[in-house]
């Protein structure tokens, strides 16, 4: 975008031209600043706008015409914090339909994916158009918002499949409003996202925080809480096998074990066949389903491999040690060289601890 | 020294299954391996040291943007103006220029026009007040500014700005980051750092913070944005289920994981004063997770060693601060969780013995990251950039000389220094009317922060002296000269001469 470009002679007119505007007294931005450093070269129309806003902000005024007045401004710049915290006082002041102003978002919220402010907004509107005051009913319902927001954001995350606040703003809407329907939901979801992108660790994540990230609150049996986790392990072997050398989903794996207590070592059967060149099984015709192989096209050994084995053998401790160790040999010097130091460091001190 | 020399350009393995992933990712390694070839062929960028640092056209680039202003596309930060000048300013000091008396006195003017009325600073004249711009602005402040009238220092309004922090404070610890605003851990660390600089930590304010920090880590080892704290919370917003979950928002990213570790680090002297104190069980992070999750953040040598912000995307040189520049914060926890004995009894563990010896030197690749920063981060016509071919800016121009800089120098806290630190410490009259906790607080946070200085012998320059840069304190991105200056004012103490030894 060029300065030219915003600059045409076929936009509005400016806020200083407008009569309806003459009563507001527009504030330079260094108003006693005799030459403010670093300055940035506003676009008129930006410098116009911004000025009857700090206008409005010093008399305080909250009408309908602010909210064209900040409209105006975070489509100009929407990482303008101060222009969308009044914009709200406004909407709330002048009780305005607050499920206007979320549609108004919509389009909105796919051309500024990154900007932190157009995300928060549409949480504070869904907290406030849900929430269910003493003798009042909500204004919308609570489920059938969530459902649509989660349906709104689908297409958001088709655009940018690993856009961090739309994915911060889904998980916080599912644990906001926590029904089992909504999550529910999910996991055929991240599935899709990681049929289409195994590499996705955006999808990976989203899966561990619909799995896991209900804690007790999912209020499932010791017997269920078993099955979902042997469910997991199984899902995430499953991925492993053809793209052994992914990282997200090695990091998947031991997240999951970590957080049930399982030890690593019951998976070193598995690591184990990704951790060495030449396959001995290549010939065999036995298949292990709970330890799927290497896809032929695999390139081992997987770096990742080695790394959660060498781990699940220094958490056996003893005579395992050993072999952790020469697994971190080979990585710090041959298969990993950039993280050298790393594994040189997991060396000394898992010998230190044997000795100690 | 020239690490390429024997460098294995291997590209990341596809195991025959490609996907966007993979597909995006192998195009940067096409671009990174260009961009080596290109450098190394050219004498202009490459001597017989290695890859040059082109100081001058950086310093043209901040000088031009400092004095002449910048382009209307900066409009984007006119919230954020604060840290253009903080860039820009760190920029300089990093490259080792101060700045002359009438461009302090007109950024002094500048920035003190961005206090609130109500406290702390904000994006720009007339906005509101918010935790980043008033990081940005203290930082700046640090190193333009000095006590007395005119100098900025002494018109800071502490009171208010305390105020303001507490106006921000939610009941799960963390803090939004101004009015009707998200909460995210950047906003914890700018405060954090704010109020140990200007000494207004107080126990009410961090009540709480250290669990929502922790809570902030995911299972990959790094942090998120956020944390969900409804669950553990009662209508009231008092905690009433502490073991309720409080999963984090967001998957482990370079930035967040920065806040969240030196937030980690801020907390410590709260944490070591109080949690004893009352005989509450501290809160902990899985520090070796965290290490493991740093560290791999190091692409490989086809990615020429730069740093990535999250599992399975791109290096970036801005995250040779974030995520390069983190590593040493997590050595430094290792170190304090060894002097305590470590925090989950790993097996054969003895607090009185130290379990994992010292960390002696660096667990990431300094040379590597060097490498990233001088061949792939430098723009031709100056300043530094993400990656070829995108245009320089005012951000990746700090941090990734910042980056740079870190793995140069090794900071880290050094027992001597501290010694040093604690024997020259007076109690400020102000101690007497504070209870013994809250004194030993300041002084815990006065001397911590200080006693992070340079490791002597151990600086590593890629290309040569000549690519030399100043140090930086990690936890700050500030000269030592600067954080000493400013917190002696603000804490009433003078620093002792490095070297000075401790008084009998
Ligand atoms: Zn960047």
């Amino acid at each position: 975008m060029s300065y030219i470009e915003e600059d045409e002679e076929s936009g509005p007119p400016l806020y200083c031209e407008r009569p309806e505007w003459a009563d507001v007294t527009p504030i330079p931005q260094y108003e006693g600043v005799s030459s403010p450093i670093a300055p940035i070269f506003y676009t008129p129309d930006y410098k116009d706008a911004t000025d009857y806003f700090r206008g409005i902000v010093k008399t305080g005024e909250t009408s309908e015409r602010v909210l064209e007045l900040t409209e105006d401004i975070i489509r100009m710049n929407p990482a303008h914090y101060s222009a969308w915290q009044y914009r709200y006082r406004t909407l709330l002041a002048l009780n305005a339909p607050l499920d206007a102003e979320l549609r108004l978002m919509d389009d909105f919220a796919v051309n500024n994916l990154k900007t932190y402010q157009v995300w928060h907004h549409r949480r504070l509107l869904i907290t406030h158009l849900t929430v269910s005051t003493p003798g009042a009913k909500p204004t919308a319902d609570p489920l059938d918002t969530a459902q649509a927001e989660l349906e709104f954001i689908v297409h958001v995350l088709d655009v940018d499949t690993k856009n961090y606040h739309t994915w911060s703003y889904r998980q916080w809407l599912l644990a906001h409003f926590d029904d089992s329907a909504l999550w529910l939901g999910e996991l055929p979801y991240v599935d899709e996202l990681l049929q289409a992108d195994v590499r996705n660790n955006s999808a990976w994540h989203h899966r561990y925080f619909v799995v896991f990230g209900r804690g007790s609150k999912a209020q499932a049996t010791p017997a269920e809480e078993a099955e979902v986790l042997q469910r997991e392990i199984r899902y995430v072997k499953g991925k492993i096998s053809f793209a052994p050398n992914n990282i997200s989903a090695w990091n998947y794996l031991r997240g999951i074990l970590e957080y049930s207590k399982t030890p690593f070592s019951s998976q070193a059967v598995f690591a184990e066949s990704y951790t060495v060149r030449r396959a001995p099984w290549d010939d065999e015709d036995v298949v292990d389903l709970d330890n799927p192989k290497p896809s032929t096209d695999a390139d081992l050994p997987s770096v990742s491999a080695m790394d959660f084995l060498a781990e699940a053998y220094a958490r056996e401790g003893g005579d395992s040690i050993t072999k952790a160790v020469d697994l971190w040999k080979a990585l710090a010097n041959q298969h990993d060289t950039m993280r050298k130091k790393y594994w040189e460091f997991r060396i000394k001190e898992s010998l230190e601890t044997k000795s100690g | 020294m020239v690490a390429s020399g024997t460098r294995q350009i291997r590209p990341a393995p596809v195991d025959g299954f490609p996907t966007p992933t993979s597909d995006l990712q192998t195009t940067t390694e096409n671009i990174l391996k260009a961009r080596f070839e290109y450098v190394k062929a050219s004498p202009n960028d490459f001597t017989a040291d290695g890859p040059v640092l082109h100081r001058n056209a950086h310093l043209q680039f901040l000088l031009r943007n400092l004095i002449q202003g910048f382009p209307a596309r900066y409009r984007s930060q006119d919230a954020s103006q604060p840290w253009l000048f903080f860039w820009t300013l760190q920029g300089f000091s990093v490259l080792g220029v101060g700045m002359d008396e009438s461009t302090r006195k007109r950024t002094i003017e500048t920035i003190l026009a961005l206090q609130h009325p109500f406290g702390g600073f904000a994006g720009g004249p007339g906005q509101f007040p918010h935790l980043l711009p008033t990081y940005a602005s203290v930082c700046a402040l640090a190193i333009v500014g000095h006590p007395g009238e005119n100098g900025a220092w002494d018109q800071i309004d502490r009171k208010k700005m305390y105020n303001f922090f507490m106006s921000l404070k939610q009941s799960d610890g963390s803090f939004l980051v101004s009015h009707h605003a998200e909460v995210d851990v950047r906003g914890i660390y700018c405060l954090l750092a704010v109020a140990t600089m200007l000494d207004i930590l107080t126990p009410e304010l961090l009540t709480g913070t250290p669990e929502f920090i922790a809570s902030c880590q995911t299972y990959e080892g790094g942090f998120g944005s956020a944390s969900f704290p409804d669950w553990a919370l009662s209508n009231d917003g008092s905690v009433k289920d502490v073991s309720a979950p409080r999963p984090p928002l967001g998957e482990a990213h370079g930035g967040y994981t920065f806040c969240a570790t030196a937030s980690w680090v801020l907390l410590q002297p709260y944490i070591q004063t109080y949690y004893p104190a009352r005989s509450l069980s501290a809160p902990c992070i899985d520090i070796h997770g965290l290490l493991r999750w740093v560290t791999h953040m190091q692409g490989s040598a086809i990615e020429l060693g730069g740093f990535k912000g999250r599992t399975n995307k791109l290096v970036d040189g801005c995250y040779s601060w974030w995520v390069g520049g983190c590593v040493v914060l997590v050595e430094g926890l290792l170190g304090i969780e060894k002097h305590s004995g470590g925090k989950e009894g790993r097996e054969g563990e003895d607090s009185n013995e130290h379990a994992w010896g010292d960390v002696d030197d660096s667990l990431f690749n300094r040379e590597a990251l060097q490498e990233y920063v001088l061949i792939a981060g430098q723009h031709a016509a100056g300043g530094l950039i993400d990656k070829p071919p995108k245009p320089a800016d005012a951000y990746h121009t700090l941090y990734c000389l910042s980056g740079l800089s870190a793995a140069q120098h090794r900071v880290v806290p050094i027992d001597e220094r501290k010694a040093e630190l604690l024997s020259a410490w007076v109690d400020a009259p102000s101690d007497r009317t504070k209870d013994e906790a809250t004194s030993r607080l300041r002084k815990r946070a006065f001397v911590d922060m200080l006693s992070w200085v340079e490791e002597e012998g151990t600086v590593v320059y890629v290309g040569g002296a000549a690519n030399r840069l100043n140090a930086t304190h990690p936890l700050l991105n500030l000269t030592a000269t600067h954080v000493e200056a400013m917190m002696a004012h603000f804490y009433g103490q003078k620093t002792p001469m490095r070297g000075a030894g401790t008084s009998a």
